[in-house]
């Protein structure tokens, strides 16, 4: 996979499509229980019925996007009033590359598949507080027959999905009518075999498991393990085992709340397990730790076998050190030697062997480290972004404000900056390297700090696992870009 | 000299609320000390202007209270506190000798924790600047809505307990000896400690108020943060109702212009909150009578 940049071998990135409300307002009508799907075969697209508009309306915010490992799958859910998650299935179109021959030109079209509603709103009456209606992450079981799993949670419960396609419908039966009602028997005077006829695809979405009422804190992260049969749900003092089948018990594998909550000052953040080692895991904290843990070693991993912590730069100390240190993501690679961090300000690649400090810095907008007040005072430094790696995992990318996102490159050590917006939003238009201006002159195409819109903000960025498509989710829209194929 | 300079530093903070003049070590050191106190008063704002609804997230809190922590203790640090917010627990080589006098009157009240402008270390047990109703597990739920049910009965209840914390000061002075009721008033004429009597006194007065409701000091009242905000409460309350309470004024004459003046003294001496909205509520104005009568012996006119 080529690596980023402009010029030469590099990638240029390139407008693929848009998904979401036309305006950056919030649209005031929602899809509900309507299922939209299509299905994409080679060379052939079906034209898909989103209502008169022609355009997927009803987002309210993206939360949540992810790749799945295997299958060109995105995943979208986000917060309407009725909590909807939306899958979207893409394959790829083969058309043959008319210069070159060898290589197959691929392009992947992306259309809504599914949408179904996965968390009702919900009241916790013990505490008399709205539990509140966002979905906080979703991730996909591996693929082990012809259905789907995935498991979505909220604050508060998980729930096990099984999404499951449709294509055929028995007809003929002997003792029913075609539309379900019963015949009289003495109407029946031949007997047939009821044959399997093709139908419109159908997709279907049913909960197999829910996991409630094992979490008193809000669940931020949850993690597959590599055994495929247990996972990990985290909220901000405790991380639960959970396995797939039993729904009723949980083990608690990590406890941080003190004796005296008065005494608390760090909360967990993310946790992930490995992804080859089905007894590792990690957890991160609102401190800038991150601490590795072995189930073999105990049954309460409180003690970690391994503390991932950077000293900090006393050049660099502030009253929002702290704050900033915070990490909102953690991500192992594919082959779990290395993982990843996200900070506020910078995307942290560290070996595991290694624990004294990061082997990778990369800055994402040093340029708001003289905004940090404004920034604590109007909540942005709380926000949480998402960091991915590429398949190959040579590049990272993470989101940023203005709707820009940044990918660095680990083996060029170049770092580029792209903006998702409907202006560049033209078929096939190549996105142009942003760049932001820190304070004195103002070159001609970079825009200055202070002109940043803070609440254009992304949180969300996918990567796909084999090709160059990248999938970025801003408030209400989701972009996705493709690399340029001549 | 530092220490010179720091003391100079905060009075001239004080006075001036959004304080600009620099002074003492130079502008860089101001504008740190102002940028702390500026964070700092962000941070309170944060942690008390929740959603009634929905639960705030526990990181943020979290955060929010480590900041706050930290200010605390690189205040203490640096010692820059005033003499008389010291508890007496405390020994101090500066108390003044009016002070040292008005304090044993105070002694049998629970000693106030922290002050807003000067950080005092917290010897006592309640002394951490988390407030429980928030990060206590055992009492969430009934935090929660105990919290909630504490911000609606504030106004309700704000009658009643700043009565009864009024009857306080007035117990304290009449039942003190001659000499100690002189002192208050010497005190309060000498322009310095004028403000720090009346702090200490409004301190007292809202240590009583949270005593008033017992359940509530197990949970929200255990940090300072609760304490400034009641403080604000009642001390800004007090302010717009001497303004505007007609009555008072033409019933007390010359005394009035003094107390107004002293209210005014406590609300800039406190930290910034003059973007809070204040709302002076109905039954605390009938107990501006007796605080004229309080105000009355205190000053002695």
């Amino acid at each position: 996979m080529a690596g980023v940049g402009s010029g030469g071998n590099d990638i240029q990135w390139c407008f693929s499509q848009v998904k979401g409300a036309i305006d950056d307002d919030v649209a005031e009508d929602f899809l509900y229980g309507k299922v939209v799907y299509q299905k994409i075969t080679n060379m052939e697209v079906k034209i898909l019925d989103f209502g008169s508009h022609g355009l997927l309306q009803g987002f309210k915010w993206i939360s949540k996007l992810m790749y799945w490992m295997n299958k060109l799958w995105l995943l979208v859910p986000w917060k309407v009033p009725v909590l909807l998650v939306l899958l979207v299935k893409g394959e790829m179109i083969e058309k043959p590359n008319k210069q070159n021959k060898s290589q197959p030109h691929c392009r992947g079209e992306y259309n809504v598949y599914s949408t179904f509603q996965s968390h009702e709103p919900e009241f916790d009456y013990l505490k008399s507080l709205e539990i509140e209606e966002k979905i906080n992450k979703i991730r996909w079981l591996p693929q082990q027959n012809a259905a789907q799993f995935l498991l979505s949670t909220n604050d508060k419960t998980i729930k096990l999905w099984k999404i499951s396609e449709r294509d055929k419908r028995p007809e003929g039966y002997n003792l029913k009518e075609e539309d379900g009602r019963y015949r009289d028997p003495a109407t029946v005077t031949t007997l047939k075999v009821p044959v399997f006829k093709p139908m419109d695809l159908m997709v279907e979405a049913s909960p197999r498991r829910i996991f409630a009422n094992a979490h008193t804190y809000h669940i931020n992260s949850i993690s597959v393990n590599s055994d495929y049969e247990t996972y990990l749900s985290a909220d901000d003092l405790r991380i639960n085992l959970w396995h797939l089948e039993i729904t009723d018990r949980s083990f608690n594998i990590v406890d941080i709340k003190p004796a005296n909550m008065e005494e608390l000052t760090e909360v967990i953040t993310a946790a992930e397990f490995h992804p080859n080692q089905c007894n590792t895991f990690v957890y991160s904290s609102s401190k800038g730790t991150i601490r590795l843990c072995d189930m073999r070693a105990a049954a309460l991993c409180d003690k970690h076998a391994k503390l991932f912590e950077e000293p900090e730069d006393p050049s660099n100390r502030s009253f929002f050190s702290e704050i900033i240190s915070s990490i909102s993501d953690v991500k192992f690679n594919h082959s779990g030697r290395y993982m990843m961090t996200r900070d506020y300000l910078s995307v942290k690649i560290w070996d595991l062997n290694m624990e004294s400090r990061p082997v990778e810095t990369y800055q994402v907008h040093e340029y708001l480290r003289s905004k940090l007040c404004s920034l604590y005072e109007n909540d942005c430094i709380f926000d949480k972004f998402e960091c991915c790696w590429n398949g190959c995992d040579s590049v990272v990318m993470t989101g940023s404000y203005n709707n820009f996102f940044r990918m660095f490159d680990r083996n060029t050590k170049r770092d580029i900056t792209l903006e998702a917006s409907r202006e560049n939003s033209k078929p096939r238009a190549i996105l142009k390297p942003r760049r932001v201006c820190s304070g004195g002159k103002r070159k001609k195409d970079e825009i200055s700090v202070d002109s940043l819109d803070f609440n254009k903000k992304i949180l969300h960025t996918a990567w796909h696992p084999k090709e160059n498509i990248i999938a970025v989710a801003t408030t209400n829209n989701l972009y996705i870009f493709q690399d340029k194929v001549n | 000299m530092l220490a010179k300079g720091a003391k100079r530093k905060f009075s001239e903070h004080e006075d001036g609320v959004e304080g600009k003049m620099s002074c003492g070590n130079g502008p860089s050191k101001v504008s740190y000390t102002l940028q702390r106190q500026t964070i700092f008063n962000i941070s309170l704002m944060k942690l008390y202007n929740q959603q009634p609804l929905m639960e705030p997230s526990l990181q943020r809190t979290v955060l929010i209270n480590n900041m706050l922590r930290r200010i605390q203790e690189e205040l203490k640090r640096e010692g820059s506190l005033r003499p008389m917010f010291i508890s007496p627990s405390q020994s101090s080589d500066t108390l003044n000798d009016n002070y040292r006098e008005v304090q044993p009157a105070f002694n049998h009240l629970p000693v106030p924790p922290i002050q807003v402008t000067s950080l005092t270390s917290t010897t006592s047990p309640d002394s951490c600047l988390t407030p429980a109703s928030v990060l206590e597990d055992d009492t969430f739920s009934s935090c929660q809505t105990i919290e909630l049910s504490v911000c609606k009965s504030q106004n309700h209840s704000l009658k009643d307990s700043f009565s009864s914390a009024l009857d306080e000061i007035e117990e304290l002075c009449p039942s003190s000896t001659t000499a100690d009721s002189k002192s208050c008033k010497s005190a309060l004429n000498e322009g310095s400690s004028e403000k720090p009597d009346e702090l200490q006194e409004g301190r007292s007065s809202e240590t009583k108020f949270a005593d008033t409701l017992p359940g509530n000091f197990e949970i929200t009242t255990t940090g300072f943060l609760t304490d400034l905000t009641l403080d604000d409460i009642l001390f800004a309350d007090i302010d717009t109702s001497m303004y505007d309470f007609d009555p008072c004024t033409s019933t007390t004459g010359s005394s009035s212009k003094m107390t107004a003046v002293t209210a005014d003294d406590i609300l800039k001496t406190l930290s910034p909150y003059s973007n809070q909205s204040v709302t002076p509520s109905q039954p605390f104005k009938m107990d501006l009578a007796e605080l004229d009568h309080i105000m009355e012996v205190l000053v002695g006119s």
